[in-house]
């Protein structure tokens, strides 16, 4: 027992010097950074050393299968029925024309209608749109991540052993740092906003306001290892603009926080969601709503009203599709922003699979196991756009000034531009939509018959 | 063991789908059975995209005809397998560049059957005039605007063509009791719905797949 005790001490000394070691490294690589908001460029070296090593595991995984003949397939993101891009229209007159060849100008009902809707049935039978959207996108070469929906086989000794390696690095490594660094940045958050909360209202209060919230979101962001490209950013969101951007996870915020100074909008939370939303209203005025107020429509449309209209008062932040999507695409969005009347500022956000998925299944996870898989990603690779400002034509209603500053997300991100609701994943089909393609095709009989009749 | 079970694999080969095809609707399947070994009708609710299509309920009837299942029985199946799953499915796949005369001819009157037995709902073998209007206003459904006699008149036109092409000029006593399956074939006759009538299936290359 007499022979531990100095060994002890040694032990002790030697965990206090490395935590010392560890403290000052984070606080000179990452947090100082992070305040100023210059990078050393360390996340951007990692991001191509783990490109090459994941090259590297995709080519051994395709040799070690071919040797062991084993049957491999690729899953092709897009599904699996080659769906001609016709419309309803084309393709009932490309029925007609194959078959009676009588003149198309009188279209009236042929058996040969019934055709275009079986077919098209029996395709959505086999493959369907909407529930692919929202399962985590399929990669093509494999990332390390034995959660990468496919199960994990042994193909050989050096790819088990990396993968091993892999795992202890992203989780007795990396894990701890960045929880470390959330900690940090959240509880500077915390405090920073309360005590700027205590200053006057003036110039001063908004110019530090403005530099807490972004230092810690910039903390946050490396807590991630979020390595994120900005383009575009002189369209960046002014004063009394909104800013739309599409969903993916809850880390939006986080990414688009950290490059601008943003109102958020969003319902009161308890917990330490709680404290932080409850913290951050002193410095600044955020827009939080109680969960009563939620459901009332006219309310929340005022308040967002009164914000925008108030030219001092910091663009606000919304996501306008209500849910998460897989990042393959974007929903239709909710209306009720694009009502108000202010300058849309469109974002959009493409996040790069390969290192980390980043959509959040809330059917599936809740947020803590959510986070905590974040935080065991290698890293997540995004890009933001910052597309022009767009505001309401005249002619346009608010649904379709939402259709067309959808559009231009989903053409600027690469993500296909979908009619549907977010909200089916919970829900089922409003009756409305079903009603839409059979009006266009009674359009289409009806329509002539009636011309016939009356000649 | 495979998703096909110990169901004879040759006689599903003859559907001259491919076997990664296969794995795709075997996986389809499993979806929506929830991983059940059969399929009901009311799994076919949880395609939302399906709801749009007016004549959905004809299309989920089709799966459970006995007819279409090429069983010897008549009516109406409650459940049916992945082997059914794929019999009904193979009625969609294109036309193969090798087939000759005789196996184009049996690939037309197989699926002009499919549509046949769509039209026909009470299984008598006859299209009668009010199953003509059921699949009209099926197909017309869920425009308010219009009225019921609109989309019966439309089909009675229909109808009253279809009886020219059949039987030609009637006598004003004759009564026209419905399409049979071999005047419906009159009616096709020339017109190239082969092609119109299949789903193809996409390319899937293959490279590493840690499974």
């Amino acid at each position: 027992m007499f022979l531990l005790l100095p060994f002890d001490n040694l032990v002790v000394n030697l965990l206090g010097i490395s935590i010392t070691v560890l403290f000052t490294l984070l606080l000179v690589f990452i947090i100082v950074p992070a305040i100023f908001g210059v990078s050393f460029g360390i996340r951007k070296v990692y991001m191509k050393t783990l490109l090459k090593i994941f090259q590297w595991a995709t080519l051994r995984i395709e040799r070690g299968a071919k040797e062991k003949n084993h049957p491999l397939y690729k899953p092709y993101v897009n599904g699996i029925i080659a769906k001609e891009p016709t419309s309803l229209e084309e393709e009932i007159k490309e029925i007609r024309r194959s078959g009676s060849g009588k003149a198309l100008d009188t279209p009236e009902f042929e058996l040969s209608d019934i055709f275009y809707f079986c077919r098209k049935g029996i395709e959505t039978i086999m493959d369907d749109e909407v529930t692919k959207r929202f399962s985590a996108e399929e990669l093509e070469s494999w990332n390390l991540l034995s959660r990468t929906n496919y199960n994990f086989q042994y193909i050989s000794l050096r790819l088990t052993v990396l993968w091993g390696l892999g795992v202890l690095i992203r989780y007795c490594f990396l894990l701890p740092l960045r929880i470390a660094l959330a900690f940090t940045g959240i509880s500077l958050l915390v405090t920073g906003t309360t005590v700027v909360g205590y200053l006057p209202n003036g110039r001063c209060k908004d110019f530090l306001s403005k530099h807490v919230h972004l230092m810690c979101y910039r903390i946050c962001v490396r807590a991630l290892t979020a390595i994120i490209t900005y383009h575009d950013r002189e369209n960046r969101p002014r004063n009394g603009g909104i800013c739309v951007a599409n969903h993916t996870s809850p880390i939006d915020v986080i990414i688009l926080a950290s490059d601008g100074y943003y109102a958020m909008v969003g319902q009161i939370h308890g917990g330490l969601m709680g404290v932080i939303q409850r913290a951050m209203v002193k410095a600044c005025p955020h827009v939080w709503f109680e969960r009563s107020e939620v459901k009332d429509r006219h309310l929340v449309a005022r308040r967002l009203t009164e914000h925008v209209q108030d030219k001092s008062k910091l663009p606000i932040l919304i996501f306008p599709e209500g849910t998460c999507i897989n990042n393959t695409s974007v929903m239709m969005f909710k209306k009720g922003s694009f009502e108000i009347g202010a300058t849309v500022y469109p974002v959009a956000i493409k996040y790069d699979p390969q290192f980390g998925d980043a959509f959040w299944n809330s059917s599936k996870y809740g947020m803590v196991t959510y986070l905590l898989r974040m935080m065991t990603s290698w890293a997540i690779v995004c890009s933001v756009w910052y597309l022009p400002p767009m505001t309401r034509q005249p002619e346009e209603d608010a649904v379709q000034f939402a259709n067309r500053v959808k559009s231009a997300i989903a053409r600027q991100g690469g993500l296909v531009d979908l009619l549907w609701d977010g909200g089916l994943k919970r829900e089922k089909v409003k009756d409305a939509f079903k009603e839409e393609q059979q009006k266009l095709y009674s359009k289409m009989i009806v329509g002539s018959h009636e011309d016939r009749s009356r000649s | 063991q495979g998703p096909l079970g110990s169901a004879p694999v040759t006689s599903l080969l003859s559907l001259a789908v491919t076997s990664e095809q296969i794995e795709h609707l075997h996986r389809r399947f499993k979806q929506l059975s929830q991983d059940q070994l059969t399929i009901r009708k009311e799994n076919f609710d949880s395609i939302p995209d399906l709801e749009f299509n007016p004549i959905r309920g004809k299309i989920v009837h089709a799966f459970f005809d006995k007819r279409n299942l090429r069983q010897e029985s008549d009516g109406l199946a409650d459940e049916i397998n992945f082997e059914d799953f794929l019999t009904i499915m193979s009625y969609f796949r294109p036309i193969e560049m090798n087939m000759d005369e005789e196996q184009l001819d049996r690939f037309r009157k197989e699926k002009l059957k499919f549509l046949f037995h769509m039209y026909d709902s009470d299984h008598d073998g006859k299209i009668t005039l009010q199953e003509y209007r059921n699949v009209v206003e099926e197909l017309l459904s869920g425009n308010p605007h219009l009225e019921k006699e609109s989309a019966r008149s439309i089909a009675d036109g229909a109808m009253m063509e279809a009886a020219s092409i059949c039987v030609g000029q009637m006598g004003p006593d004759q009564v026209y009791e419905g399409i049979t399956f071999e005047d419906f074939l009159k009616m096709w006759q020339g017109i190239d719905i082969e092609t119109k009538m299949h789903v193809r299936f996409l390319n899937v290359d293959t490279i590493a797949h840690c499974y």
